[in-house]
């Protein structure tokens, strides 16, 4: 059986969801930095699908270039990301999202 | 290939000039390493004036790359702008160099590196160009927030910015792959074509809402304004100043585009949501302005404000509203940058930015006591300066159309009611200029030649557009003329 365009959209859906959920919910920097990756590889299986099921041939694999380019800019925002965590970690010795309160009104 | 890439040709300079400056650094000495700055901000200028060049304008109104680049009146405006940006807040980096400590070069070079982004967004016709730009913008921004790396508050600034950044990518990435999935193209051209047919479509909505979403992050519009404080406050002094104009104008051009030119239907369908986005976001930053102490923080709450006033343009749905986009943003160009630099001088390191600093700055130097009086007023909004006439401009844009449509009044009265809350604390500034009694310092301000020519620029073209607005305005009008093919 071959797994409809919903469904598809239905696990994208849901991995956006997880994602976003992890981002509020967890207090670990490095948790909602994975977190955010989800985030952004339910839209590559989103786009992945909806180029699958596109019915104009002419730009039906413009979803697919666009995932590379998610993928690239991902890979930019985590290599950063993660050295300013690391940064940060070296002056406080912590990945806890509460300690970040050092600016208040 | 080659007549595709006259069309980037001042895209690339800026990218050469970043990669030229990294080089550079490697065989320059300490001392000279602190005129680099004025280097970059002079090729920066030489750029400008390549801008102007017939060979360049006329180009204007044709596209790259299979329509993905588009190069018309709104992004060549927008173009000029962002450079006018770089250069003054490279200038503005070599003043600030010492409190980097280290990376100085790279500081420079990323200056560059956000600035083409910023101008390829002018640009984009296109979603995933949109989206490159859009990353390119924002993942430099995140180094360039957390510089200081020896100070807490930066990191802890590049870490917000860091963490609610990638949310809003996500939520930008999200859309576009269901728009796209809905309209079946990337291509503006081809979402333009096709979106008058998918306005009952809740997919292709919830996919333009939540690019909208991603595009509001930019602009610091309400409810994603949390990030706004803590950054700007945290973040070294020339990003945000770079931060307050260049980025919140980046997410302008892509909003007037996206939703003045490629979607009028949808933004006609969300007429309601958009005013009471502009509306709370007026309220929100004026009133958390009122008892702020630190003048970065107030001029980031300000900085909320001032895009709820812009936001009213887009709302207007008119050439005149985008007309007054432009002329405000430009206004807020030179009064940000001077109003920053002049934060910059009178404090020092270490010491935050209390607005008891100020005290006593009329004695201490009388140029930066009228300048930075200038700016508070400009930005309070009174005639006749640059502040004043932009506001009158976006107010009238929506004045124009609001005949039937009880919202538009709502809107209006409370633009007008934050423009009364916001004298109060701009005003605040000036009373701690001249009538502070505490003075703690009054040692008198040095400041740089350029620092003072730029000042000097900032002062001038505030009154200039005030006092003269012809001008300007026709310039405005002229760049709006976009329109499709």
């Amino acid at each position: 059986m071959e797994p409809t365009l919903s469904q598809y959209l239905l696990v994208s859906g849901a991995l956006f969801a997880i994602g976003l959920l992890g981002v509020i919910v967890r207090r670990n920097l490095l948790i909602i930095y994975m977190s955010l990756e989800l985030m952004l590889n339910a839209a590559n299986v989103a786009l992945v699908a909806m180029s699958r099921f596109n019915e104009k041939a002419e730009t039906a694999l413009d979803g697919q270039v666009m995932v590379f380019f998610i993928i690239t800019v991902a890979a930019a925002e985590v290599s950063v990301g993660l050295a300013l965590i690391v940064a940060l970690y070296r002056k406080r010795q912590t990945t806890d999202v509460a300690d970040l309160a050092t600016m208040k009104l | 290939m080659g007549d595709q890439l006259e069309f980037i040709q001042l895209e690339v300079m800026v990218v050469a000039l970043g990669l030229l400056v990294l080089l550079a650094d490697l065989f320059l000495s300490e001392s000279a390493r602190r005129s680099l700055g004025y280097l970059a901000a002079g090729s920066l200028g030489l750029v400008f004036l390549l801008s102007f060049r017939g060979g360049y304008t006329s180009l204007v109104d044709g596209e790259a790359f299979g329509g993905i680049y588009r190069l018309d009146g709104l992004a060549l405006f927008f173009k000029r702008f962002f450079l006018l940006t770089a250069i003054f807040v490279l200038v503005f980096a070599v003043d600030f160099a010492s409190r980097l400590r280290s990376g100085v070069s790279e500081y420079l070079a990323f200056i560059l590196f956000a600035l083409s982004g910023m101008m390829f967004a002018g640009s984009a016709n296109d979603f995933s160009l949109l989206f490159v730009a859009i990353e390119l913008i924002t993942v430099t921004f995140y180094i360039l927030v957390s510089f200081q790396r020896h100070r807490m508050q930066s990191l802890e600034a590049g870490v917000k910015y860091l963490i609610l950044g990638a949310v809003s990518s996500a939520f930008l990435v999200y859309g576009i792959a269901l728009v796209f999935g809905e309209a079946g193209s990337l291509k503006f051209d081809a979402i333009r074509d096709a979106h008058a047919r998918l306005l009952q479509n809740k997919v292709f909505l919830f996919g333009m809402l939540f690019v909208f979403a991603g595009l509001a992050f930019k602009i610091s519009a309400f409810p994603f304004q949390i990030w706004a404080p803590d950054v700007y406050q945290g973040a070294p002094t020339p990003t945000t100043t770079f931060l307050a104009v260049g980025s919140k104008a980046a997410g302008f051009v892509l909003l007037i585009r996206l939703f003045g030119s490629v979607v009028p239907e949808l933004t006609e369908q969300w007429t309601g949501m958009l005013i009471v986005v502009a509306a709370l976001t007026i309220l929100y930053g004026n009133l958390c302005a009122l008892p702020q102490r630190n003048l970065k923080r107030l001029l980031a709450y300000s900085g909320i404000a001032n895009a709820g006033y812009l936001l009213m343009g887009i709302v207007a749905q008119s050439d005149n509203g985008t007309a007054a986009i432009l002329y405000y943003l430009v206004g807020y160009l030179f009064t940000l940058v001077a109003a920053f630099m002049i934060i910059n001088l009178v404090t020092r390191e270490g010491e935050g930015e209390d607005i008891s600093c100020l005290a006593g700055l009329n004695k201490r130097s009388p140029f930066l006591a009228v300048a930075l009086t200038l700016c508070a007023v400009s930005l309070a909004g009174i005639p006749p300066l640059a502040g004043f006439f932009g506001k009158f401009l976006l107010v009238k844009s929506v004045a124009a159309e609001a005949f039937g449509n009880t919202g538009y009044f709502a809107l209006l009265a409370v633009a007008v009611f934050g423009v009364v809350v916001s004298i109060y604390y701009y005003f605040g500034i000036i009373r701690t200029i001249y009538w502070s009694k505490d003075t703690l310092d009054n040692s008198p301000v040095a400041i740089a030649w350029p620092t003072r020519m730029v000042l000097g620029l900032c002062v001038a073209a505030i009154l200039y557009l005030g006092i003269l607005p012809d001008k300007p305005i026709n310039w405005a009008n002229a760049a709006t003329k976009i329109e499709t093919k």
